[in-house]
């Protein structure tokens, strides 16, 4: 079961940007977030997170009502333990610490992601290792809902069963595992491919007039937070 | 290829053990199961350095949500393969315990206490807590190799019935 999955091709907005510009927005908005203290410039560099995410990712309605009720209680939790106006600055900054995952994880395919990792001249194990992870960790999760669909039918709830973890769950998981792991070696060797060879590429990465719009736009939008919080 | 996938096992062990554990302690729940992946990683690519291929790739990703994370998980993996490069590869049983002892008691330790020194303000509050006292620091991170240790005898039960079925070649 995917939580999340890309909108149409014809409603792209973030799938045209430059994956590695998209990391590294990423990693600018997660450290910003984390020197901010006031709940109106958190709020600002939240809307924009929240509405790209709305209209660029399908996200399920029931992911949507278990993330509220988790923020809902992490809201009461930490008023309990300190106050409001704190808990309502942790409950921003966790938002924007959570939001860009999905926003990049929806809105960038598995290729244009080894395409970026190929042009940020990483070793090659890791790119191969980041796509295989990449391409293959929503099909590995929907293989243990599926086992743990399994033992629903035959009476095993897993989630009350700590027991059942290994036998129930792991051992089939990782059959399923070893399984994937020898179609993709296969497959992989069959069509000769080769981590070190120079590949051909029919979309290589260019920096294009999206990627300007993008920079300046989230220059503009880290540069009002910070006058936020700073200069006002 | 192997590797990848190993590492995806121990994504998921993240998710299945997120709800149950509590705050400050994830890696010692964490470490029984995903050392069944790690162990399974070892047996299969048996040479020297395959814990680095299972948790660097692990590292960049989780790199991109703290560069703190990349850089424990570097040093965890640094002082495994160092120890492991004087010990011996990991096709023997033994070899494959102490590997995981090693990583999950060097984790715990690496990130108890890069988190006290290297993060600011009072995030860092609980690692501090963890670090000044040394008799804790110590019990937590003798768990956490405990757990690694279980983690190696569950995976070395996986890796009997994988070879049962004929789906792994290694010594036992």
């Amino acid at each position: 079961m995917l939580m999340f999955s890309p909108v149409k091709p014809e409603n792209r907005i973030l799938t045209q940007i430059n994956p590695l510009l998209k990391i590294v927005t990423c990693i600018t908005i997660l450290s910003v977030a984390l020197l901010l203290h006031k709940i109106e410039a958190l709020i600002i560099l939240v809307v924009p997170l929240l509405v790209l995410l709305l209209i660029s990712v399908r996200i399920k309605v029931q992911v949507f009502g278990y993330a509220a009720i988790a923020l809902l209680l992490f809201i009461i939790i930490s008023t309990w333990l300190r106050d409001f106006q704190t808990s309502v600055i942790s409950t921003l900054r966790l938002l924007c610490v959570i939001l860009p995952t999905p926003l990049l994880a929806g809105t960038t395919s598995p290729s244009d992601l080894v395409r970026a990792l190929q042009a940020s001249h990483l070793p090659n194990f890791i790119v191969l290792s980041l796509m295989l992870i990449w391409r293959f960790l929503p099909i590995i999760q929907q293989e243990a809902q599926r086992i743990i669909e399994a033992n629903w039918l035959r009476g095993v709830e897993i989630a009350r069963q700590p027991k059942q973890w290994f036998s129930g769950l792991f051992i089939p998981l990782i059959f399923r595992i070893v399984a994937y792991a020898d179609d993709v070696t296969v497959g992989l060797e069959t069509r000769g491919y080769d981590p070190q060879a120079p590949r051909s590429n029919s979309q290589p990465l260019r920096w294009r007039l999206g990627d300007t719009i993008f920079v300046v736009s989230a220059a503009v939008l880290v540069a009002v937070v910070g006058s936020l919080e700073w200069i006002i | 290829m192997f590797a990848a996938f190993m590492t995806i096992g121990m994504i998921i062990a993240v998710f299945i053990i997120g709800p149950f554990a509590p705050p400050g302690l994830q890696l010692l729940f964490w470490s029984p199961l995903a050392g069944i992946f790690l162990t399974l990683g070892m047996a299969r690519l048996q040479r020297r350095g395959s814990v680095a291929l299972m948790i660097l790739p692990l590292a960049v990703l989780l790199g991109l949500i703290s560069p703190i994370i990349l850089l424990y998980l570097a040093v965890t993996v640094l002082v495994t393969e160092l120890v492991m490069f004087f010990l011996g590869n990991y096709r023997y049983k033994i070899n494959r315990l102490w590997g995981n002892i090693l990583f999950f008691a060097s984790a715990n330790l690496g990130g108890l206490l890069l988190g006290a020194y290297l993060i600011k303000g009072p995030r860092a509050d609980p690692f501090v807590k963890f670090v000044t006292q040394p008799g804790l620091l110590i019990l937590l991170t003798v768990l956490a190799g405990i757990g690694g240790a279980v983690g190696w005898w569950l995976g070395e039960l996986v890796i009997k019935q994988l070879q049962r079925a004929g789906k792994i070649d290694v010594d036992v």
